[in-house]
């Protein structure tokens, strides 16, 4: 050495599992408090020579574990019964059974991040590098010999007698590791690298936010065109780029069915004279009931019960058009004006309107047909026929 | 070899194994006929000793059939942890035809038609179909009829034996046979097929004995919930069992507490994995909420059997787990040896729970006002007081015994330690990183 360097510490080498077992006895022994060995493979019982207390990694992991769990518990809890309430299968907005498998992940997750950044932690990772690494000697580390090294930070270092001491316990080979005369800090093209790459990964979420907080005239970004605009025909639209295919006269895939055309067992909907499936006959409102439906205690009970899933919901359990819904409506300070079917208006109609009415609809309220069949229509409006005979009664 | 200087007197069990047997089938034989006595001398109990004998039963059953599992992962992974107590475990594998004769009083509540009216039977109520899932259950006679039930324990009971004998003798012939190792890399070549031979078996016998209680009801991963408790059981056995040995001065120096630690590991593992397993197959019946599924569940979260589900959750999983988590607890072999005792009593909970319930499921349902109709539901009638007593305890308590007698019997005739293993040497400087 040329000039005064700044000392790392002493290597010792020994080519032994014993001779590093007795020499980090001695070391242990001496006090030295700043010291390491390294070794190719895990010497079962080097722990106890050098001392080594037990590592608190064990309860990191407990803290993260327990983070996890109540991390995940949370999440869901604000997800789902604070910032988003929603009905799922019909259980509470709360449903700790359902929250366990994914609790069970984030704190298996959080368990897994505090065993890794908590032994980062713990070893001093990352470091730039090591001077032990310019020493060519300990690149054995890895394959056939052990090492000890006492660092120059130990209260007790002294070069001269701690060369002399660790020669003393059979090491074959005593060496001076020097810190390199040379940069510490990674270069200036790795800084660089890293700016830009960082700056890389925020663009995303940048823009992602500046989206989400403005609007634009312009179409959107087509990623995958061919996807977005394929050449396909459409049920009833021309599609792009086949206006003038000779499928059809006007480019569609399907044409409409010929005027009058009646689809398979419907015919009986379709006469004009069978005021059963749409209330009328030629066009008007029956008066009175029409053939083919039952009057009996039956027709009447299966009335209330259809009536009840159906319609009580808004005109309520008397029709007087106090459901659940108006009910609502008033709690949160709205007006929802749903039709009292007691109303002397509603009760002169003759059975074909109300049994259009449902069956189409009218204003708000929506057709019915597709939920009920038409036997229950018409038991509907016997049962209503009934709540009218009793509200009017003296 | 190291092997060579273990004193034949660390793996003699002698004199001990024979004062053991005599104090065990003593303390086992007593505690059947008291519990026998309360079954028998009055008629009425008689659904409910047959009820805790089949807790017993199973009981016992699991410990056996957790040694099978044991010696078979061993051999297939060649794990050399586990050398010095592999004998144990094969020792408890060769208990199966005491096992089998344990299961003959069944005979009884199979063939009987006591209770048939009320019950459907004295314990398996497919038996004789009755109530409201009479036409269901009859659907499932070709499976659940006595002749085919009786010839499916038979089979179950020839594997498993055959492959406890097996295995038994190619072990010990591996003791006296030298540097030659060809009997250690036979019973590796069968561990595997053998293990899923032993998968279907102890599957299928967990629905035939404990499922079928509820014939109405059914699980796919039942099979897989028992098995976590035969391996839960089989771990905390073998912990007890090794520290009696060591108490009594025996497998001294061959089994220290890196073994223990092992041991205790798994112990861990499979307290978490009966969690797993237990709420898998809670989840999946509880999310789905199809009455045909929900009625084995609905059972036992109504009276009296909520706070046993409860107690189930705590002792059985959140206890153990917070308990067995630490290193030095499963390192201490004292320590180790009360969370293995306490995880055999968490065990017989589990089967209390599987199998009790049933006992006072009212036969034919209860009427119950459910969103304003009533409704047929498949709980214990209200008012129904919870099952524990002397029996629910003492058969258990008594089969055990009886078993531990049937394993110091074996114990004593041959070394307990495969002192010739050829991985021996490499379990004995085993230690953990």
């Amino acid at each position: 050495m040329t000039h005064q360097t700044e000392l790392h510490g002493i290597l010792a080498e020994y080519e032994t599992v014993d001779g590093i077992m007795h020499a980090a006895e001695q070391v242990r022994d001496r006090g030295f408090k700043h010291w390491d060995c390294h070794t190719p493979f895990p010497v079962h019982g080097l722990d106890d020579a050098m001392d080594v207390k037990p590592t608190i990694l064990p309860w990191i992991v407990l803290v993260g574990g327990f983070t996890g769990l109540i991390a995940g518990m949370v999440m869901q809890w604000w997800m789902n019964a604070v910032d988003y309430p929603y009905v799922i299968s019909g259980k509470p907005d709360w449903s700790i059974p359902a929250n366990i498998p994914v609790a069970f992940e984030t704190t298996v997750l959080f368990s897994a991040f505090a065993t890794l950044f908590g032994m980062f932690i713990l070893n001093k990772l990352p470091q730039w590098y090591n001077p032990l690494f310019r020493k060519e000697r300990f690149a054995r580390a890895t394959s056939d010999r052990f090492f000890v090294v006492i660092e120059a930070q130990d209260a007790q270092f002294d070069t001269t007698k701690t060369a002399e001491f660790l020669a003393a316990t059979g090491a074959t080979a005593v060496e001076l590791v020097e810190v390199p005369d040379e940069p510490t800090s990674p270069p200036f093209g790795f800084k660089a690298v890293a700016a830009i790459m960082t700056a890389l990964v925020l663009l995303p979420p940048a823009m992602i936010a500046a989206s989400r907080t403005s609007t634009t005239e312009e179409t959107r970004f087509h990623l995958v065109p061919n996807m977005d605009f394929q050449q396909k025909f459409k049920a009833q639209t021309a599609p792009l780029g086949l206006e003038n295919h000779p499928l059809f006269a006007n480019g569609t895939a399907t044409l409409k069915p010929i005027e009058g055309t009646i689809a398979q067992g419907e015919l009986a909907k379709a006469d004009p004279t069978n005021a059963l499936y749409s209330g009328l006959k030629y066009g008007k409102p029956v008066t009175k009931f029409p053939k083919g439906v039952v009057i009996d205690d039956a027709a009447l009970e299966n009335g209330r019960e259809q009536y009840n899933i159906y319609c009580a919901t808004c005109h309520g359990d008397s029709g007087k058009g106090d459901g659940m819904v108006a009910r609502r409506a008033a709690s949160i300070g709205q007006t929802w004006m749903i039709t009292n079917l007691l109303d002397e208006r509603i009760a002169k109609q003759k059975p074909g309107k109300v049994f259009e009415t449902i069956t189409k609809g009218i204003n708000t309220m929506p057709g019915y047909a597709a939920q009920v069949s038409a036997t229950d229509r018409w038991d509907i409006i016997l049962y209503l026929k009934a709540l009218q005979k009793a509200q009017a009664a003296k | 070899m190291e092997n060579h200087t273990i004193n034949p007197a660390t793996y003699t069990l002698g004199d001990k194994g024979a004062q053991l047997k005599r104090n065990m089938t003593f303390v086992g034989v007593l505690a059947l006929a008291i519990s026998a006595y309360f079954g028998f001398a009055e008629g009425d109990d008689l659904r409910r000793f047959f009820h805790t004998y089949l807790l017993g039963y199973s009981f016992v059953l699991s410990i056996a059939l957790g040694s099978i599992f044991f010696v078979m992962i061993q051999h297939i992974t060649g794990s050399f942890w586990s050398a010095s107590v592999r004998r144990v475990a094969e020792t408890v594998m060769a208990q199966f035809p005491l096992v089998l004769i344990m299961g003959l009083p069944l005979l009884y509540p199979l063939l009987s038609h006591a209770g048939q009216d009320e019950f459907g039977g004295l314990l398996w109520p497919w038996l004789h179909p009755h109530g409201d899932h009479a036409a269901l259950i009859e659907g499932k006679h070709a499976f659940l009829n006595v002749g085919f039930f009786m010839i499916r324990q038979v089979f179950y009971f020839a594997v498993w034996m055959a492959t406890a004998h097996w295995f038994n003798k190619k072990s010990v012939e591996q003791d006296n046979s030298g540097d030659d190792v060809s009997p250690t890399f036979a019973m590796r070549k069968v561990a595997a097929p053998a293990i899923i031979l032993f998968a279907l078996t102890l599957t299928a016998a967990s629905f035939d004995l404990l499922m079928s209680l509820d014939p109405a009801w059914f699980s796919t991963i039942f099979g897989v919930y028992y098995f976590s408790g035969c391996v839960i059981a089989i771990f905390a056995f073998l912990a007890i069992v090794m520290n009696w040995l060591q108490d009594h001065d025996l497998m001294v120096g061959v089994f220290n507490k890196e073994h223990y630690h092992d041991l205790g590991k798994f112990l861990f593992a499979f307290v978490f994995f009966w969690g797993y397993i237990a709420f898998s197959q809670f989840m999946l019946l509880w999310y789905a909420d199809i009455p045909e599924e929900t009625g084995w569940y609905l059972l036992r979260q109504t009276e009296p059997w909520t706070n046993v589900s409860w107690a189930l959750l705590l002792i059985t999983f959140v206890i153990p787990f917070l308990g067995l988590l630490s290193r030095h607890v499963k390192r201490s072999r004292k320590t180790l040896k009360f969370w293995a005792w306490y995880m055999l009593a968490a065990h017989w909970l589990d089967l209390y729970y599987i199998i009790m319930p049933q006992f006072t499921k009212a036969p034919h349902g209860v009427e119950t006002m459910i969103d304003g109709k009533m409704q047929t539901i498949p709980i214990a009638e209200p008012g129904t007081a919870l099952p524990i007593g002397a029996m629910e305890v003492l058969v258990p308590v008594a089969l055990f015994c009886l078993f531990v007698a049937g394993v110091a019997r074996t114990a004593a005739k041959r070394p307990l330690l495969c002192k010739n293993d050829p991985l021996l040497p490499k379990c004995l400087g085993f230690h953990n990183i």
